[in-house]
């Protein structure tokens, strides 16, 4: 069962289509998937690329994590920034990382960041917007720093700042502001956190705290929450319930300890000497 | 693919003697003796495997050669036998552990990958139109679940655990010398010279950071798991098996 | 109305000092009508895994034994018991699996993972119907009473709860965000999981 195929795209399964087609034809529509409103960006800098991104996961309007991760790891200087439905980003970008690593096995080379971009436009381009992952792809490798955006539908860009996302025009704005060729190391980092923050406090589908990444030649560094600029404060009062407020109406107690006892049954006990 | 699951007209090549033996399989095994004598030795903190790396032509650019290869963070294998054979299984296996990544999120333990290879390896010995693999292999992994390990597989596809084992053309001397040499709670540093001592024994040759790989298993510290398991979640694992590099080598041929 | 509320359900689950407790009601229904008052949708895993599954019945049942397959597929094979880490990851990619036609549950785990040195860590996760894991370190809902979970729990919830208040914050919390929703209720039940037992209890709630 696990000797399945990697390099082809992963194996989807569509027996319940008969099924679920039936059942949203009976006028029972399907119910959402988590997405992330989302404001993810992404800067080149004087020595690297830094990526950002907010830690909202939504449903529908109901906020379903409060403090996710948006930043995924495809190889050790190649990272990815998430925007739409939660669960084809985590493993589009997942599968791409697995092929990335089996690819700098059998080359025995760090892939570079244009084969991970290539690897995702087509299996997105494949799976024509179904899989609805919009991407910034950051890294650097033998050839320099690269930044792309990828869309769900397989299109990609080359741009030195880019922003996706829900918040993605608020972040834009900062950026197009604030940019500039060669930043130093901090001064992008603010930008990033800027831009971020633009997304947080003005769209409703980003909030929370930033999560940053620092990608350059020899370290790559994950600043999981670097600003958490919505912490919730302590509670004025606790309000614990006294022991025994609820009224239940049976108990069973599973014990995990397992007691064993040794009954010899007749004859000598058996010589160990 | 070939055709492996047998049509009506592909009969397997390895058929019982009236004797009872698969002699395409101990014609394998001799294929392995053949081979360049490789070895791995258990440490109590650690394994190393490593093996001569051999040309029949000084003109050959041996930095191409990769004799100890990585499957996965936590796992490393070594041969002896037929170079493509080794190849083509180590690809099979460098899936077999991404597929178990992208079901359980972990790498597998060093059991279940050596089992998956053994099946592998069995598979070719019950198939139609396909020989058996004409390699042994020394796998050698970390798992939390039951730490360092090291398996030998061999063409028929069975495999055993092993505290010190060795494989190729010399693998009768080099196993009454690991016998000798070996105790429980050697270190690791002290298995490493082993194996080069080992090795040492009915080497042809000059032994130059050129013609030895090395790689080797660290067992990880109780706080570096605790550390590791923390972030967990995006942050990948530190590796567990690694190649030592040519400069490495060299250092511990000059001791 | 959605497929989640044909047979309607929910299930949440907290975290507290190390512990952590699941908890569900216990409702089976037709669309408005009620079915069933013994309906079970948390499913125990291993000794110290619980699995809920809030959703169209139909897929609760079938994921139940699919997932009963691949955990002991996995003991025998590895000669282990399966950890919630690993657990959480096999429910994740077997939902993906079907991206294109799901099942229609978001399911809720809730158990107590083995750190390396030999202690023992609370964990609780939950997915969505395709899938996409949250690993939250307070708590999880799911089901059609989602949304008023999650605003009792998080006015209610606090850390490191001993079991027994654990319990009483967790029934609460349930109990009063049913008693909101139609689809939900008709009574509950909850599983409070420590290192060395596991308390379920059959709490008393409004039948209508």
């Amino acid at each position: 069962m696990t000797v399945s195929s990697v390099f082809s795209p992963p194996g989807f399964n569509f027996s319940n289509e008969v099924r679920n087609n039936f059942m949203t034809e009976k006028g029972l529509p399907l119910p959402k998937a988590t997405s992330t409103g989302t404001t993810i960006v992404g800067c080149l800098f004087k020595d690297g690329i830094v990526l950002g991104a907010d830690t909202r996961a939504t449903e529908g309007p109901i906020i379903a994590d409060k403090n996710c991760e948006k930043i995924h790891y495809i190889t050790e200087s190649i990272r990815c920034c998430g925007a739409g439905t939660a669960a084809d980003t985590e493993f589009t970008t997942a599968l791409i990382s697995s092929n990335m690593e089996l690819h700098g096995l059998s080359t025995g080379r760090k892939p570079r960041v244009v084969t991970a971009m290539t690897m995702l436009k087509q299996m997105l381009f494949r799976y024509q917007g179904h899989v609805g992952a919009a991407l910034v792809l950051g890294g650097v490798d033998s050839t320099g720093p690269h930044l792309f955006t990828i869309h769900p539908h397989g299109s990609t860009d080359k741009l030195p700042y880019v922003t996706m996302g829900s918040g993605s025009l608020a972040a834009m704005a900062v950026f197009e502001s604030g940019w500039q060729p060669n930043m130093e190391r901090e001064d992008a980092l603010k930008l990033v956190k800027a831009a971020i923050s633009a997304g947080i406090f003005n769209d409703l589908g980003s909030g929370s705290n930033i999560d940053a990444c620092i990608i350059t030649e020899h370290h790559t560094e994950m600043l999981r929450n670097v600003e958490m600029p919505n912490e919730r404060v302590q509670k004025e009062r606790r309000y614990g319930f006294r022991r025994g407020t609820t009224a239940w109406k049976t108990e069973n107690v599973r014990n995990l300890i397992v007691k064993e006892e040794m009954t010899f049954v007749g004859g000598d006990a058996m010589d160990t000497t | 693919m070939a055709n492996a699951d047998g049509g009506a007209y592909s009969y397997s090549l390895t058929v019982f003697s009236p004797s009872g033996k698969l002699v395409q399989i101990e014609h394998a095994l001799a294929a392995v003796s053949q081979g360049t004598t490789s070895l791995g030795i258990k440490a109590s903190n650690g394994i190393v495997i490593a093996t001569e790396k051999k040309t029949s032509s000084i003109l050959i650019d041996d930095s191409m050669l990769d004799k100890v290869a990585v499957v996965c963070p936590n796992i490393g294998i070594v041969y002896s036998g037929m170079g493509p054979d080794f190849r083509v299984l180590i690809a099979k296996a460098r899936k077999s552990a991404q597929a178990y990544w992208k079901i359980y999120g972990e790498y597998p333990p060093t059991r279940v990958l050596t089992q998956e290879i053994a099946t592998v390896m069995q598979q070719a010995t019950q198939s139609g139109g396909v020989r058996p693999y004409g390699v042994s292999l020394l796998v050698a992994g970390w798992d939390i679940n039951r730490g360092p390990t090291l398996y030998q597989v061999d063409p028929s596809g069975s495999f055993w655990a092993w505290k010190a084992s060795a494989i190729g053309k010399n693998m009768v001397n080099a196993k009454t010398f690991l016998e000798k040499r070996y105790n429980d709670d050697i270190s690791l540093e002290d298995a490493i010279h082993t194996a080069l001592l080992t090795l040492k024994e009915g080497f042809e040759g000059q032994m130059t950071e050129k013609t030895i790989e090395i790689g080797v298993i660290t067992v990880p510290t109780v706080t570096e798991l605790e550390e590791g398991k923390i972030g967990g979640e995006t942050g990948r694992p530190k590796p567990t098996f690694r190649k030592l590099s040519e400069e490495e080598v060299r250092d511990y041929l000059a001791l | 109305m959605s497929i989640m509320e044909y047979n309607g359900g929910s299930v949440v689950a907290m975290v507290g000092k190390d512990c952590v407790a699941i908890a569900s009601d216990l409702r089976l229904g037709n669309q408005a009508l009620g079915i069933s008052s013994n309906f079970q949708k948390i499913f125990p895993v291993t000794d110290r895994i619980y699995l809920g599954l809030p959703g169209l019945a139909t897929d609760v049942t079938t994921l139940r034994e699919r997932f009963r397959f691949r955990v002991n597929m996995y003991t025998i094979k590895e000669e282990r018991e399966i950890e919630p880490e690993t657990f959480a990851h096999l429910v994740s990619s077997t939902l993906y699996e079907h991206r294109f036609g799901p099942y229609f549950v978001e399911p809720v785990m809730a158990g107590l993972s083995k750190t390396p040195s030999g202690g023992v860590k609370p964990f609780i996760a939950a997915t969505d119907l395709i899938g996409c894991l949250n690993f939250a370190k307070d708590f999880v809902v799911a089901g059609t009473a989602s949304s008023k979970l999650f605003g009792v729990a998080e006015g209610l919830w606090e850390p490191d709860l001993e079991p027994e208040d654990l319990f009483e914050t967790i029934s609460q919390t349930l109990l009063n965000a049913v008693d909101r929703d139609a689809f939900s209720g008709w009574g509950c039940i909850v599983h409070v999981i420590t290192k060395d037992k596991v308390v379920t209890r059959t709490l008393k709630g409004r039948m209508d």
